[in-house]
């Protein structure tokens, strides 16, 4: 144990690991804070740059950039009303009332502060889960991996914020682009329409590029501009945090808890755990008639929970491959490129690679606070960059980027191709997030279950015979039959009052 | 692009079922009950029902009345000037495969200069602003990518000196 940890130490302590940490660092920080750039794109705008760095290093600029986007969301959502990332959507109004009561200091610093802390709960978290999961892990078959992977794709569909329905569509719409190619039980090529090009199937990180960045710059073509942000002075940003720790220490714990528990499910991700933390925060309260008028309490319980779900989406990503939320999609996908296969081995086999990442996800959450602190005093400055200046430079970034994955053009074409997918399902109420999950899930979820239907001769009872797939497959089964559920029940309950009515 | 739920379910069914069609006549594995065969077909039954399910309907009753989060701020431009102002959201992927068609002939500087420019003042910035980054963001990116990071760009008509 001590020796992998020093094994850990001395695989972050380079210089490359370092500088490419602070990089990370300052790009996600300014990525996050402008308007409409969210943690996922300045995530996946980073993977061409991971190739060619060495395997720790990639990981690092990974857990550095998301970390930072994720907080520095906070910062326009406190002075502009205008979140810089989803996850800070939740909370935007209540942080921009603090601002126009003067408390803007009071707003980013409990932004930052709690940040940081909910980021090293969520590191925790990934350190106590993980490797007694993967002990359990090590004994599942291919029926295991099925339901869990079966589970992991309907938990995305059940917390998506729109029509479960469409969710599951999106969810199927992603499994079929990962039946692209000849990678499948029978090696000929499928859905490749004689186009050599497909016959590597669709490589999941253009098609994030594109759904997350190419449809942004569409949709900034048809909105304005965001107003410019008001300069002013602010005076010290961490007085008073201390204070506030220890007056909310309860919020703070139970938002540490909401976001890492959300974080492990899969599909759902820190804005998400914004949103149930803060309404949580709401029903909750002591005084709840001051929320949304410029009250810290939700702030607190809202922050600490987004950081701690991107660590712990880590924990199923690492364990079994299925992304816990989109940006550990992409990790997932560098993670393969750079020969650390996830599953329950990496844990024993690659153990001092394993505490690099939680060493690096501590780091990451600690120099958070002196970085968020010059970034929060910089950012009348970065945010007065015009969005006709940014949006370029990341067309650029896209065309460039999904060029070097493999390469060739046919990574361009892609991602042009799924920016207009993904524009075109995020108009109509489609969550790309589902269609992302089942991209990178794809081919894992087919290999499990043609695998485990010719090892059960094409029945289906074997699948419910071993205790942990029937416990799995009964979770997996009752997220199916939810929705249906909670459906019935609204109908009844509309019905009940109409009834009543009527006599 | 806010297309009716009648018509997204409806073209959801016709790719559900083309998937489908299109699984089963692929050829199974000599000798065993399943092959490449099985999952397209069991996605694509699925989605025809999702798409069927979305084409009626149903669960449209707890679609939440969604929101508005002001991601990219402020609010909708009140009235769209001219009938095919929606069409300038197809600019982005246009100027992609405008990159895929040129950029081996024109080389990587001149076709990424033409892209920021167009963006840029697509975006509403005066040539003060897209001109001078249509020249400096194509070279630093270049910088980036084919000095530090070794990707082959094409050089083109314009190779740049290092």
């Amino acid at each position: 144990m001590l020796k992998t940890l020093i094994d850990a130490f001395a695989l972050i302590t380079t210089w490359e690991v370092i500088i490419a940490m602070f990089a990370a660092s300052v790009y996600g920080l300014v990525i996050g804070s402008l308007p409409g750039l969210s943690a996922t794109m300045a995530t996946a705008l980073l993977v061409p740059v991971t190739f060619y760095l060495s395997p720790i290093a990639a990981i690092a600029t990974i857990v550095a950039a998301s970390t930072m986007a994720i907080f520095s969301g906070d910062i326009p959502g406190a002075l502009l009303r205008i979140p810089g990332t989803p996850a800070s959507a939740a909370y935007a109004d209540e942080a921009y009332a603090m601002t126009r009561k003067g408390e803007a200091e009071l707003a980013l610093g409990a932004g930052v502060w709690f940040s940081a802390v909910g980021g090293i709960a969520g590191t925790l978290s990934l350190m106590i889960l993980a490797p007694p999961l993967a002990e359990i892990a090590l004994s599942f078959s291919t029926f295991e991996y099925f339901w869990l992977a079966f589970l992991g794709l309907m938990c995305a569909t059940l917390v998506a914020r729109s029509s479960p329905v469409k969710a599951i569509a999106s969810m199927f719409i992603g499994l079929l682009v990962a039946c692209i190619g000849i990678e499948n039980p029978g090696g000929v090529p499928r859905f490749t329409f004689g186009m050599t090009d497909l016959f590597g199937g669709i490589e999941p990180i253009p098609a994030l590029v594109g759904v997350f960045a190419v449809a942004q710059v569409m949709r900034a073509m048809l909105t304005p501009e965001p107003p410019p942000i008001p300069k002013r002075r602010f005076g010290s940003i961490m007085a008073g945090q201390w204070k506030l720790t220890k007056k909310y220490h309860v919020q703070m714990t139970r938002g540490n808890i909401i976001g890492i528990i959300i974080g492990v499910l899969p599909g759902a991700g820190a804005d998400m755990a914004a949103w149930v933390s803060y309404a949580m925060s709401k029903r909750f309260s002591k005084e709840p008639e001051k929320f949304g008028t410029g009250h810290v309490e939700g702030l607190v319980e809202a922050g600490a929970s987004n950081n701690a779900s991107i660590a712990s989406g880590w924990v199923p990503s690492l364990l079994f491959g299925i992304p816990g939320d989109t940006i550990a999609a992409i990790a997932i996908g560098v993670l393969y490129m750079k020969g650390l296969n996830p599953g329950p081995t990496l844990f024993t086999e690659k153990a001092s690679s394993m505490y690099a990442i939680y060493l690096m996800f501590i780091i990451a959450n600690i120099i958070m606070i002196p970085l968020g602190i010059v970034m929060i005093r910089l950012a009348s400055y970065v945010l007065r960059a015009p969005r006709s200046s940014i949006m370029p430079v990341i067309m650029l970034c896209c065309a460039v980027g999904s060029f070097a994955i493999g390469n060739n053009m046919f990574g361009v074409v892609t991602v042009a191709m799924f920016g207009i997918i993904g524009y075109v399902m995020e108009e109509n109420g489609y969550p790309v997030a589902a269609m992302v999950l089942g991209i990178v899930m794809g081919t894992m979820v087919e290999q499990a279950f043609v695998t485990s239907l010719i090892k059960s001769d094409g029945s289906i009872l074997p699948f419910f015979e071993r205790p942990i797939a029937a416990i799995l497959a009964a979770m997996a089964i009752g997220a199916l039959v939810w929705p249906a559920l909670v459906w019935v029940w609204r109908k009844l309950k509309r019905e009940a009052p109409a009834a009543a009515s009527a006599r | 692009m806010r297309l009716p739920d009648r018509v997204t379910g409806l073209f959801l069914v016709g790719l559900g079922a083309a998937a489908a069609y299109g699984g089963w006549l692929l050829p199974p594995v000599p000798g065993q009950p399943v092959g490449p065969n099985v999952f397209p077909l069991v996605i694509g039954t699925g989605l025809a029902l999702c798409g069927l399910a979305i084409a009626f309907g149903i669960g449209h009753s707890f679609e939440e009345a969604e929101e508005l989060i002001p991601v990219e701020g402020g609010q909708p431009k009140p009235a769209p000037p001219g009938r095919f102002y929606g069409l300038r959201a197809l600019l982005p992927p246009a100027l992609l495969l405008f990159y895929v068609a040129v950029a081996d002939k024109l080389g990587f500087i001149l076709t990424a200069g033409l892209i920021v420019f167009v963006t840029s003042t697509a975006l509403g910035a005066r040539w003060k602003l897209s001109l001078p980054l249509a020249v400096l963001a194509p070279i630093g990116v270049h910088l980036i990518f084919s000095k530090l990071l070794r990707v082959p760009l094409p050089a083109g008509l314009l190779p740049m000196p290092w």
